[in-house]
């Protein structure tokens, strides 16, 4: 008995240790554990793409002139919905707002989307780790603090990101980047529309974003990919690639208002009440 | 049921389990440290108005192989990466490519625990970044890539 007990012991310990390893190894190849392949230069690649939150863009129209970001502001009116696709979606373009938001310096507009970041990610069920950042956002705005409220921003996002992706979401996760990207896209194709230069139109020479979020969808699983909106999305975004591949001589109006309109579209499709 | 107390067995047991704890929460930490020291190679970027962006790349590759990001970049706005590996000693390369395959970064520092360089993108449009970390000691090496802008 006694060294069945101690057997039982030393299988738990070997275990738990064979175990871990797997666990360990999961979480850096989630990360990106990584063999070089001589064959291939330069070397093996990471696939992880990092989204560019819209600030990152509208910093550059801000240097290229003095955009009104008030005109951009758009109401927000969400629809009551239990479809946690349009939830994520709608989530991602909220936040959205909250960085043009962030650009006009309009402290109401920022408090409503802040709380609207706390309707949407109680909706989600993931209010939890999402409150400290939506109260962070409501404080830093009575201090007009911008800076601050751009990074709350930048974290929410984030947190919802990984707390779907830790829920096995990672479909919703996707989604939350797409609303946010093609809320940002139509407030660039709005801004650059109304003062036409070949250089604020080349910020919309995304094509590897593009395909990305389209590669994405593409590896969905089917209820999500059959999801009618995710599914006008898909092939929005396979006219806006277009458009971009098209572009070799750079942006014309034409293609820019093209490209908001898509967006814009795709928008409304997300906010519409059905 | 009864369990085996035999002091050298119960301790063999308890060594081994205190072994599991302790490597699973030091590679936890692992990871977390490889952004920590990226994000302590940030610090005097955001005194000079860089904005971090929360989101970064991170993972394990073994020692001395190359790894490739694309990433798209802005023009008008300047980057700055920062990479950050949690062991020390390791020696790193951090280099950006525009999509002609010319390296187009510039103002590369490094000390024992991260790497850094900056970024004016000539043009809008997708970037390379290829980046390794060598060390004399470890074979898997913990690393983080986050970067900023302005």
């Amino acid at each position: 008995m006694k060294r069945s007990s101690f057997h039982q012991a030393a299988i738990l310990t070997v275990t738990a240790v064979l175990f871990s390893t797997p666990v360990l190894r999961a979480q850096a190849t989630r990360s990106g554990v990584q063999q070089f392949d001589p064959l291939a230069f330069p070397g093996s690649v990471v696939d992880d793409v990092v989204v560019p939150v819209p600030s990152e863009v509208f910093s550059v129209l801000d240097k290229l002139g003095e955009p009104n970001w008030r005109q951009e502001l758009r109401k927000l009116d969400l629809p009551k919905t239990a479809d946690r696709t349009k939830l994520a979606l709608m989530f991602g373009m909220v936040v959205a707002e909250g960085f043009v938001a962030v650009q006009a310096e309009d402290k109401d507009e920022v408090k409503d989307i802040g709380r609207e970041v706390i309707n949407l990610s109680t909706a989600l069920g993931l209010i939890k780790s999402v409150r400290p950042h939506a109260q962070a956002i409501l404080d830093a705005a009575d201090k007009e603090d911008w800076r601050s409220i751009r990074k709350e921003f930048d974290q929410t996002q984030k947190t919802v990101r990984d707390t779907m992706e830790q829920m096995k979401d990672l479909d919703l996760s996707q989604c939350v980047s797409m609303g946010g990207w093609l809320r940002g896209t139509a407030s660039v194709t709005s801004v650059v529309s109304k003062n036409f230069s070949a250089d604020r139109a080349e910020l919309l020479n995304q094509p590897m974003l593009v395909e990305h979020f389209i590669g994405t969808i593409g590896k969905m699983g089917s209820s999500m990919k059959e999801h009618a909106i995710v599914s006008d999305i898909s092939k929005g975004l396979t006219g806006i690639l277009a458009k971009m591949e098209g572009a070799v001589d750079g942006f014309t109006k034409d293609s820019v208002r093209d490209i908001g309109k898509t967006c814009d579209s795709l928008l409304s499709s997300i906010k519409a009440g059905k | 049921m009864h369990f085996s107390t035999h002091p050298i067995r119960l301790g063999i047991a308890l060594f081994a389990a205190a072994i599991l704890v302790f490597s699973t929460t030091l590679s936890h930490a692992t990871v977390d440290d490889a952004h920590g020291f990226a994000m302590e190679a940030a610090m005097p970027f955001v005194e000079q108005g860089f904005i971090v962006r929360e989101d970064y790349w991170n993972g394990e590759v073994k020692s001395a192989q190359k790894l490739m990001i694309k990433h798209q970049m802005f023009k008008g706005n300047e980057y700055a990466f920062w990479l950050g590996s949690a062991n020390e000693g390791v020696k790193f390369e951090l280099k950006v490519y525009d999509d002609k395959g010319k390296e187009i970064s510039i103002d590369s520092k490094s000390s024992s625990m991260f790497a850094s360089i900056r970024v004016n993108p000539p043009k809008t449009g997708t970037y390379t970044i290829v980046f390794s970390l060598t060390s004399k000691t470890e074979v898997g090496l913990y690393w983080a890539l986050a970067y900023g802008y302005r």
